[in-house]
């Protein structure tokens, strides 16, 4: 058998060049974001005993809630559960405008999702797994969080807020 | 085994083109407007 | 020129796939529009409850019999169509083919039985610790080996075939369906190893707990490809057949839509992480090139589109086509299965658009398991596959029953008005999504819906009604096919677009098999090697099984 040549239209060659390109655009923008903006995913944080995490006095989950680190700063430590109930411990954080929030969310049961509306928190919550991002707080008002992943009969009830006063 | 027709070595895909220009400007206006949105909330770390 | 016929035996054995899809598309459409009625507020499943349980468990039904059980049964008939119609010759050991099927079958018996229970309301994506029925995941497994059974008796048919054709190009038809099914058993390793050395061990109480992470981690190095398994015999059909039915086009480049396979077979599972961007337990680095693979692979489906189309515009053309769009009024747009094949290509633009947001790594952090995202996979495997395997059925079982398609007008009908329907449903959803709805949710019942969403949430309703009725008629329309008692004059002509250039002047590494082969794994080994090993040598199997539905 001779070698052949591929034959490509001259049309569609220049689709593919263009094609290659766009795609490495949209590629730049997203590096851009990720690494010039710090609109990162979430990274390997900690791994936790999920049968423990919610119980042991030394976990922070043991007793969930909001940490004020520095002024402005917090640390908020969630539990997502589905037993006894579906619900976010705590349900309700309240932080003046303009604060820097770090979430650590884990589950201490099934998976679950967690979703602040009109942010870019939005992640998978694993037993076994921290799960971390930060957000800034910009403009008053109350954001809700919400589960993302089906997580049992109450997936559609369980939710949470943050109110952010002036 | 296929013949070549003459006609279709002068067909040039120009509807083709047309169709995928449509196409690329969709896709670059609704991919821009997420990633706008994604750029207005603001950093994560 | 008379066609090749497929035997009776193998086109009785190609209509039992057929029979079982259809089937299962049947009771799983009936859920579909459950879940959009429920979230325009006319919740069905109160008056459900007896048989079904709850929202989710009707979510569970959908998922699996549309997603799964539909798509793979169509697949595996229609690839054992192409490859015995494209090699001309009958399967090489049509019993180990049928042991597959039949594994297949009481796979999805296995499965259905747990999950009509509610033993198994645990969803398509079956991610633990929801820990269901043991015979869930024992379904779930003999649907996986049956189809790889089936597999292995293409690959054998094909082997004879290039015994005595040492030096012939592979038919496009066969070649694409080979290609396809060898994906499917590569990428079908990942929920293998998960079901096997995890999920069933321990539903059987054998190990007492699991690793969420390193499980998901399996699931969707399937969970991706499966994407292309879907797809890739529609691309098949709109390459080699619609430009044929459309109006006599040719195939624009055999040589690019050969490569554009092989790209497929070696790009789609080496980008699995990007559906974990926003998982806690996967490092960034990984996702980050994942994901620029993910944007590797959507370069031959760009190559896939120019190629269709203008094959498609080649026929038009001939026909007498003008202009610059006004080509497509001369497509055949007559023929339902011509039209539910373009309607599903059109749609296909948008949900490659809205794949390609989802891809994009952090944009994912605004999209993520929103509603957007049923809404972009109702216009890809809902559309783009359904819509296109339902426009194949309108020639191909015909072709097997010898009976004349009843009333073509209602067939064209069923994909118009499916078009509509999605059209109205994906759209709200994609809306919806981007307001911060989360998908899987009864959104009707749910305590943080805005009143603001109602109208966009009623649309949603509205769509799944369309499409309900859209499906009734599919039904309808191959019920009275199959008992009808007119038959086809001669025989159905199979649609097959002849090349522009001949195939045997491509080059010959388009038809190799090994490199493509090697290069995959090789792939996946980079891609998928270190990040595994490092989750797997820390693996703690601490979760332990809930049952929570």
């Amino acid at each position: 058998m001779s070698a052949q040549k591929m034959h490509i239209d001259s049309y569609e060659r220049n689709w593919m060049i263009f094609s290659f390109i766009l795609l490495v655009l949209f590629a730049s923008a997203v590096a851009v974001a990720a690494f010039g903006m710090g609109i990162q995913v979430p990274a390997p944080e900690e791994r936790v005993d999920p049968r423990t995490v919610a119980t042991d006095p030394n976990s922070p989950w043991s007793n969930p809630g909001l940490r004020e680190i520095a002024p402005g700063k917090y640390d908020a430590y969630i539990l997502a559960r589905a037993v006894p109930q579906w619900e976010y411990l705590p349900r309700e954080i309240t932080v003046p405008v303009g604060s820097r929030v770090t979430f650590y969310v884990t589950s201490p049961d099934v998976q679950h999702g967690f979703m602040i509306q009109n942010t870019n928190a939005n992640f998978m919550v694993l037993p076994g797994q921290v799960s971390k991002l930060a957000v800034t707080f910009k403009n008053e008002g109350t954001y809700n969080f919400i589960c993302t992943e089906f997580c049992g009969a109450g997936h559609g009830v369980m939710y949470g807020a943050i109110i952010v006063t002036p | 085994m296929a013949k070549k027709d003459k006609e279709d070595d002068e067909f040039r895909p120009t509807g083709t083109i047309t169709v995928l220009v449509i196409f690329v400007i969709t896709l670059i206006a609704i991919w821009a407007t997420i990633y706008m949105i994604l750029v207005g909330r603001g950093g994560t770390l | 020129m008379t066609q090749y016929q497929v035997p009776v035996a193998e086109k009785k054995f190609i209509g039992s796939h057929i029979l079982v899809a259809i089937l299962a598309l049947a009771v799983g459409s009936l859920f579909g529009p459950l879940q959009a009625f429920e979230h325009a507020g006319w919740d069905f499943y109160t008056y459900l409850k007896p048989l079904i349980k709850s929202y989710y468990q009707g979510l569970t039904v959908h998922g699996v019999l549309n997603a799964l059980v539909w798509t793979t049964f169509f697949i595996m008939g229609f690839l054992t169509f192409n490859v015995v119609f494209g090699l001309k010759r009958p399967l090489k050991n049509i019993v180990l083919n049928k042991v597959g099927f039949w594994m297949m079958v009481v796979g999805v018996l296995a499965a259905a039985i747990p999950i009509l229970a509610n033993q198994a309301t645990v969803l398509f994506t079956f991610y633990p610790p929801l820990k269901a029925n043991p015979f869930f995941y024992v379904g779930l497994t003999l649907v996986v080996v049956g189809s790889w059974v089936e597999g292995w008796g293409l690959f054998m048919t094909y082997n004879d075939w290039r015994k005595e054709n040492k030096n012939e190009r592979t038919p496009f038809v066969a070649f694409g369906s080979l290609v396809t099914a060898l994906l499917w058993q590569i990428c079908t390793l990942g929920v293998a190893v998960e079901i096997l050395t995890m999920l069933l061990p321990w539903s059987l109480g054998l190990i007492d707990g699991v690793d969420p992470q390193l499980a998901r981690t399996y699931f969707w190095f399937t969970g991706h490809p499966l994407v292309y398994f879907w797809l890739l015999p529609a691309y098949i059909s709109w390459y080699a057949m619609l430009p044929k039915q459309a109006g006599n086009g040719k195939m624009f480049s055999d040589s690019l839509a050969r490569l554009s396979f092989w790209l497929f077979l070696v790009l789609s599972t080496p980008i699995g992480i990007h559906h974990q961007y926003v998982d806690p337990g996967v490092p960034p680095t990984w996702k980050f090139l994942h994901s620029m693979f993910t944007f590797g692979v959507f370069f031959p489906s760009m190559m896939t589109a120019f190629t269709v189309i203008a094959s498609l515009e080649h026929g038009a053309r001939k026909n007498g086509g003008k202009g610059a769009l006004g080509w497509i009024g001369k497509l055949n747009w007559s023929d339902p299965s011509v039209a539910s094949q373009l309607l599903a290509g059109i749609l296909f633009f948008f949900g490659g658009i809205g794949g390609l947001a989802n891809a994009s790594y952090n944009v994912n952090l605004v999209l993520h398991n929103t509603a957007f995202i049923p809404g972009h996979f109702h216009l890809t495997v809902a559309t783009a596959v359904t819509l296109s395997f339902i426009g194949i059925s309108y020639w191909l079982v015909p072709y097997l029953t010898g009976r004349k398609l009843w009333q073509p007008k209602w067939a064209t009908i069923q994909a118009w008005v499916w078009f509509v329907g999605m059209i109205i449903f994906s759209n709200s959803m994609h809306v919806l999504g981007l307001l911060g709805a989360p998908r899987r949710v009864p959104l009707g019942l749910a305590p943080y819906v805005p009143a603001e969403w109602s109208g966009r949430l009623f649309q949603v309703g509205l769509g799944g009604a369309i499409l309900f009725v859209s499906g009734l008629i599919y039904l309808v329309v191959m019920y009275k096919t199959a008992t009808n008692k007119e038959r086809v004059e001669s025989e159905v002509e199979v649609p097959s677009a002849e090349p522009m250039q001949d195939p045997a002047l491509g080059p010959a590494w388009l038809d190799r098999w090994a490199p493509w082969i090697y290069g995959a794994l090789a792939l996946i080994v980079l891609m998928y090697g270190p990040v595994l090993f490092e989750m797997i040598r820390t693996m703690a199997l601490t979760s332990p099984g809930f049952r929570v539905w």
